[in-house]
């Protein structure tokens, strides 16, 4: 009962503020929309009793990334940006392509996810330390080179990154 | 679960929010007076003994200001701000156990009899306390930054942009000095660690047992570099002096609480000493035995009751109460460092804290997560 009030309640704010985030023109508050959503998806995370995702998901997306983009946000007047973007025939094409090819893509992964879903051997929910260990393990073992690559992704942003700012001579540009 | 657990925990969460709110009034008096001390003034003295009534008068002061919006603000962020400003501190604290659970027994209330419950005397046992407390600080970097925006001003908004450029720049070394902590233990289970510190100091080196009586088996004898680098990284994490960059008033007059008066100033207060408490909290559990008193062990402490107290319920719970003391003795040692702190240190320069946090406390953290590895490893082998 409480289970299923939370959760109704949690899907709500989730999807609310998802919606939001699409659909609010203000860009400050769209992104503060997509945090609220991300702290959703964390609380939901947390009453399936996976804990060990949902701090992560408040630490690195709702407390990193996010304040992040809120912070970028807020340093730019974005009206020219946002009236450039929202008008045009060719725009309103693209945009629509795009939401019909996104929507279709999630139903896919959506339909074709339920005939994987089985009974599952979920991993004993009173021993999270352990069950974090057998994460970490299976991250070292069977998923290394997935997990390297990763690595090697981030560093390469960041390089790009440095690379860009440089370029332009960054904060110290005359 | 039944009705009257719910009504426990909820009556549970509502005092332990309430702990927090009335601990901010006194907190601003030690800081005050501590200030005065540190400076060789007087302080606030006149209003009732020592100047403790003082505290009722700012309170008065705080509701009865005029209320103030700025005309070009956002007033739906602005108002929102000091709300959310509340929110991480208060969330945080809830995962603090603050002492060992006792027993209530079974008894009759409206013609229904409930029991015997187990209390802990912490909002919530939460399995991984530490990344839940780690994630619920990371939200406090937003109440800074929409005040910062929302107010309409430039010095806000320069604050509010130092404060997540700060957030940025010092969450890793936090996360990593913790690291070591979670190994050391093998657990992420705030009572775990706790119970893991009790007694005398011993260790395993080379599959030799090493025993330290004089010294508590706290894990500040095991993590004397992760301590230092997590007690600077609160500093940063509850924007105070040396880090109180978004509000440093020789420069941006208050930072992002410029246009904040009253009350809504006030809660931007409450959040900011809620992260103190939460911060000394964490490192008596982390460093400093949590509740455990040094030299007494749990089961001392409860045959030493027995000799003057008997009862099934009532011996758990006077050790826990004693317990209770202990922990709030030893983090209002911790409150007060970090006062002492603020009116000793002066203010580091903006990029001396961006530099601080990436070519410092980050690589320190992660060679003091290496030589955890090595001891652990040391410990282990025959």
């Amino acid at each position: 009962m409480t289970e299923a009030i939370s959760f109704y309640l949690i899907q709500f704010i989730i999807l609310a503020s998802a919606l939001a985030v699409v659909l609010v023109p203000n860009p400050i508050y769209s992104a503060i929309s997509l945090a609220v959503s991300m702290t959703g998806i964390a609380a939901l995370f947390f009453s399936l009793e996976a804990y060990f995702i949902a701090g992560v998901q408040l630490v690195v997306y709702a407390g990193a990334v996010m304040v992040l983009f809120v912070m970028v946000v807020m340093l730019f007047d974005l009206k020219k940006e946002k009236r450039a973007f929202s008008r045009g025939t060719l725009s309103r094409v693209l945009k629509t392509t795009l939401s019909v090819l996104i929507f279709s893509m999630i139903a896919g992964a959506l339909s074709m996810s339920f005939s994987e879903l089985g009974s599952g051997d979920s991993i004993a929910k009173e021993d999270i330390t352990r069950s974090i260990k057998e994460l970490s393990a299976l991250l070292y073992t069977k998923y290394v080179f997935a997990f390297e690559a990763l690595a090697i992704l981030l560093v390469m942003v960041i390089v790009g990154a440095i690379a860009l700012a440089k370029a332009k001579g960054g904060t110290h540009a005359k | 679960m039944d009705r009257m657990e719910i009504f426990i925990n909820t009556v549970k969460i509502v005092v332990i929010f309430l702990m927090m709110i009335q601990v901010v009034p006194l907190l601003v008096w030690v800081e005050r007076r501590g200030s005065a001390f540190i400076q060789h003034r007087f302080g606030p003295n006149r209003v009732g003994p020592l100047g403790l009534l003082q505290l009722l008068a700012d309170a008065v002061k705080f509701i009865n200001k005029e209320e103030f919006v700025p005309a070009a603000s956002n007033r739906v962020l602005f108002y929102l701000a000091p709300i959310l400003a509340l929110l991480p501190g208060m969330l945080a604290v809830l995962a603090i156990p603050f002492s060992t659970p006792f027993g209530i027994p079974s008894f009759e209330f409206m013609g229904s009899s409930y029991g015997p419950y187990t209390l802990q005397v912490q909002g919530a046992e939460i399995p991984l306390g530490i990344i839940y407390i780690f994630g619920v600080s990371s939200l406090a970097a937003y109440p800074v930054l929409l005040a910062g925006w929302a107010s309409s001003n430039k010095y806000s908004l320069m604050g509010g942009l130092r404060a997540s450029a700060q957030t940025i720049s010092y969450e890793l070394g936090l996360g990593m000095s913790v690291v070591g902590v979670m190994m050391l233990y093998g657990t992420f289970h705030l009572n775990d660690m706790i119970a893991a510190q009790e007694g005398l100091l011993a260790f395993r080196f080379f599959g030799n047992e090493i025993n330290l009586p004089f010294l508590p088996n706290w894990g500040i004898f095991f993590q004397p570099i992760g301590f230092i680098l997590f007690f600077v990284c609160i500093f940063a994490e509850s924007n105070r002096l040396p880090f109180d960059l978004p509000e440093a008033e020789a420069e941006l007059v208050a930072g992002f609480h410029t246009e904040y008066s009253g009350f809504k100033m006030l809660m931007f207060y409450i959040g900011e000493y809620g992260h103190m408490i939460v911060g000394s909290a964490l490192v008596v559990i982390f460093y400093f035995g949590g509740y455990h008193i040094p030299y007494v062990s749990e089961a001392g402490l409860t045959s030493f009751v027995s000799q003057y107290f008997t009862g099934e319920y009532l011996v758990p719970f006077l050790v826990s109460f004693i317990y209770l003391h202990v922990f709030i003795l030893k983090l209002a040692l911790f409150l007060w460092i970090f006062v002492w702190v603020r009116w000793s240190l002066p203010r580091f320069r903006y990029d001396q804290l961006m530099s601080l946090g990436w070519k410092t406390l980050l690589p320190w953290s992660i060679f003091n997560m290496i030589l955890t590895t090595v001891f652990i490893y040391a410990a282990n082998a025959a």
